[in-house]
C-alpha cells in the first residue's frame, strides 16, 4: 500500500502524457484511416526541434510551442507529400501500414545520423517538490498535467462546440457523405494532421520533461502504449482515447510498483493484445462499429 | 584468393543462403497465402534461442551464462528443434490472433508480439540469460569433422546452400499446387474463397505454422553459424529487412523473393558492413536503414509487385472444344 499511493501519482503523470499523444494519434485515425506507425518518431523529431530551440537559449515552455508548431507542419506535409500520394496511387491499407514504418525508419535514423547515438537533456528546471500526501510532485508534473487537462478541454471544445469540430466528425463517420454535403474534406483532413501534429509534438517534449533523458529511439519505445490506450478507447475515439489513457499509465506503473519495474512496458502489451482479442472495437464503440475498414 | 578473401565471400554465401530461407517461409506466409507477420522475426529467434540450449549443455551454477532447458544434444536434432519451438509458438500465436481480426489490427497484434517477445527475452535474465545473450554456441560437428576454419567455413556454405535448396523446392512445391492455388485465393479474396468451401481459417493457421518451422530453422542454422545470440540481434525492425525482400523481390514470386534477398539482407546489410567508417560509428549503419526505408517506399511507388511479380496462373490443357451436336446438322 505504502508503494501503491507514489505508483499511483506516477501513473497520472504517464496518463497526462499519453493522453495528449493517444488523443492525437486517434483523432488522425479516425479522420484520415491511415494507421500511422511514425507517429512516435514524429514526437521524437518533435523533442529534437525543442531541444535545438533550448539549447539556443529559448525558455523550455516557448520550446513547447516550438514544437508543437514543428510538429503539426511537419504531419501535414509527411500527409500531403507522401502518405496521400501512396493513397491515391491506390495502395491498400496493409502497403500503407509499410509505407509508415519505413517512414519510421527514415525520421529515427536520420536523427540518429544527424544528432550521433547519444542522450540529450533539456535546460530546464523541474521546480520545487510539492506533496499531496505520500505522492511528491515537481513542478513541471504539474505542468505536464495541467497541460494535459488544457489540451483535452480544447479538444472537448472542439468537437462540441465548433463547426469545424462536427465536420472532422463527420469526415470521420462516412467521408463520401460528408464531401456530398459540402464538406471540404480534404481541408479537414489537411487539419486533422495539423491537429494531431501539434499534440504530437507537445506530448513529444512533456515526455523528455519527465523522463529527462531522451534519444533517437524514445518516441518510438512510446508507440505502443499510445496505440494501446488509442485501441483501449476504441480506435477513432478520442473520449476513449482519454479514458484508455488513464488506464495504460495507471495499470503500467501500478505494476511496475507491485511487480517488477521491468515489467512497466509488458502492462501496457498485455492490456493492449487482451482488447485486441477480446473487445477490437474497444470500450467506446458505437461509430467503430459502424465503420468498418475495407482491408 | 586470399584466406581473408576467401572468409569474406564464404561468410556472405552463408548469409545469403540462410536469409533465403527465412524470406522464403516469410514469402509463403505473407506472399502466397496474404497473412500478416510483422513478428516473423520473433520466430527466427525462438528456433535460434532453441538451437543454441540444446548445444550449449545443461546451465550449471558456476557458468558465465544461465538458460533453461540445457542439453548437449547431436548435431542435427537441434535444428530440428529449432523448427519445432518455432511451429509451436506460432500454433499458440495463430490459435489466439488469426480468428476474425481486422487486418490492421492483426498487424499491431503482431508488431506488439514482436516488442513483447524483445522485453522478455531482456529481462527474464534465467531464460535466455536477458540482454547480454547466449555466446560460445559450439559450431555443429566441427571437432568430428577435423577440418580448418577455412575448409569449414565453405562445408557450411554448401549445407546452408543444400537447405535453402531443400526450402526452395519445399515453398515452391506448395506454392504451385492446388493448395497454393487455395491460399492464393483466400489471399486474394477470402469471403469468396470460404463461400466455395475452403477452410479459411485452417488453411491459415496450417501455413502460419509451416512459415514459423521454416523460421526457426532459418535461425538455427544462422545461430549454429555465428555461435551467439541476443535481444538486439533481432529488433522488430528486422522483420522489415525480410518484408523488404519480398516486396523487392516480387512477393508470391519465390525466384524474385531470392533475388530481393541478393539485394536486400545482403546487399545492403552484410555487405555494406565493411565499408571503412565514415563520420563516426554508427553513421553508415544508420544510413543504411534509411536506404531500406527509402528503398521499401521507393518499390511501393514505383514497382508495388516487385522486380519480378508474381505471374498469373495459366491452364495447362487448352479448353476442350464444346461438342458439335450431330443430331442439328442433319
Amino acid at each position: 500500500m505504502q508503494q501503491l499511493i507514489p505508483a499511483i501519482g506516477f501513473g497520472l503523470i504517464t496518463a497526462s502524457i499519453l493522453a495528449i499523444a493517444a488523443v492525437g494519434f486517434t483523432l488522425q485515425f479516425s479522420v484520415t484511416n491511415i494507421l500511422n506507425l511514425a507517429y512516435g518518431d514524429i514526437m521524437t523529431a518533435c523533442a529534437f526541434a525543442a531541444y535545438l530551440a533550448n539549447h539556443a537559449g529559448v525558455n523550455i515552455w516557448i520550446c513547447l510551442v516550438i514544437a508543437a508548431l514543428f510538429g503539426a507542419v511537419f504531419s501535414m506535409v509527411l500527409n500531403r507529400y507522401v502518405y496521400f500520394q501512396f493513397v491515391r496511387r491506390g495502395t491498400r491499407l496493409f502497403a500503407m501500414i509499410i509505407v509508415t514504418i519505413a517512414v519510421s525508419l527514415i525520421i529515427q535514423n536520420v536523427l540518429l545520423a544527424i544528432f550521433r547515438p547519444t542522450f540529450f537533456s533539456y535546460h530546464a528546471d523541474a521546480g520545487s517538490s510539492y506533496h499531496f500526501g505520500s505522492m511528491v510532485f515537481t513542478g513541471s508534473q504539474l505542468a505536464i498535467m495541467v497541460i494535459a487537462v488544457i489540451a483535452m478541454l480544447c479538444v472537448h471544445v472542439l468537437f462540441t462546440q465548433t463547426k469545424l469540430g462536427k465536420a472532422m466528425r463527420a469526415t470521420a463517420t462516412n467521408p463520401s457523405l460528408a464531401r456530398s454535403c459540402g464538406i471540404a474534406t480534404d481541408r479537414v483532413i489537411d487539419v486533422a494532421w495539423l491537429l494531431s501534429g501539434a499534440l504530437c509534438g507537445i506530448a513529444g517534449v512533456v515526455l523528455v520533461l519527465n523522463t529527462a533523458t531522451f534519444s533517437e529511439t524514445t518516441g518510438a519505445g512510446f508507440l505502443v502504449p499510445i496505440i494501446a490506450a488509442a485501441v483501449l478507447g476504441g480506435i477513432g475515439q478520442p473520449y476513449g482515447a482519454m479514458l484508455g489513457a488513464i488506464t495504460i499509465g495507471l495499470a503500467g506503473e501500478i505494476s511496475a510498483a507491485l511487480i517488477s519495474p521491468a515489467y512497466k512496458g509488458v502492462a501496457a502489451f498485455a492490456i493492449l493484445i487482451v482488447v485486441l482479442l477480446v473487445r477490437p472495437q474497444g470500450i467506446l464503440s458505437e461509430v467503430a462499429d459502424a465503420k468498418e475498414v475495407a482491408a | 584468393m586470399t584466406d581473408s578473401m576467401q572468409f569474406y565471400i564464404t561468410t556472405l554465401l552463408i548469409y545469403l543462403f540462410i536469409d533465403i530461407i527465412g524470406v522464403l517461409g516469410l514469402n509463403l506466409q505473407f506472399g502466397v497465402a496474404g497473412i500478416i507477420n510483422f513478428a516473423y522475426i520473433v520466430f527466427v529467434a525462438v528456433g535460434a534461442y532453441t538451437a543454441a540450449v540444446v548445444t550449449l549443455g545443461p546451465d550449471s551454477p558456476g557458468n558465465f551464462q544461465h538458460y533453461m532447458f540445457g542439453a548437449n544434444w547431436p548435431f542435427p536434432l537441434p535444428i530440428l528443434a529449432g523448427g519445432a519451438t518455432a511451429g509451436l509458438l506460432s500454433l499458440v500465436v495463430g490459435v489466439i490472433s488469426l480468428r476474425r481480426l481486422r487486418s490492421d489490427y492483426q498487424a499491431m497484434v503482431m508488431l506488439v508480439l514482436s516488442l513483447i517477445a524483445t522485453l522478455v527475452a531482456s529481462n527474464w535474465v534465467g531464460l535466455v540469460n536477458g540482454p547480454a545473450g547466449l555466446a560460445v554456441i559450439p559450431q555443429p560437428l566441427f571437432d568430428q569433422l577435423g577440418l580448418s576454419s577455412l575448409e569449414y567455413q565453405w562445408v557450411y556454405a554448401v549445407w546452408t546452400g543444400f537447405l535453402a535448396l531443400l526450402t526452395f523446392l519445399f515453398v515452391q512445391g506448395i506454392t504451385n499446387s492446388p493448395l497454393g492455388r487455395t491460399l492464393r485465393a483466400m489471399r486474394d479474396n477470402d469471403r469468396a474463397a470460404a463461400a466455395l468451401g475452403k477452410g479459411v481459417v485452417g488453411l491459415r493457421l496450417m501455413i502460419f505454422v509451416v512459415g514459423g518451422v521454416i523460421a526457426g530453422i532459418s535461425g538455427a542454422v544462422f545461430v549454429e553459424f555465428i555461435q551467439a545470440w541476443s535481444p538486439g540481434s533481432w529488433l522488430y525492425p528486422e522483420t522489415f529487412v525480410f518484408l523488404a525482400a519480398v516486396l523487392i523481390g516480387g512477393s508470391a514470386n519465390n525466384w524474385g523473393v531470392m533475388v530481393g534477398t541478393l539485394l536486400v539482407p545482403v546487399g545492403f546489410l552484410e555487405a555494406t558492413r565493411f565499408l571503412p567508417p565514415i563520420f563516426y560509428t554508427g553513421f553508415i549503419e544508420a544510413m543504411q536503414w534509411v536506404a531500406v526505408g527509402l528503398l521499401i517506399l521507393l518499390f511501393l511507388w514505383f514497382r508495388p509487385n516487385g522486380l519480378f511479380p508474381e505471374r498469373p496462373g495459366r491452364f495447362r490443357h487448352k479448353p476442350v472444344a464444346p461438342a458439335q451436336p450431330e443430331a442439328a446438322q442433319q
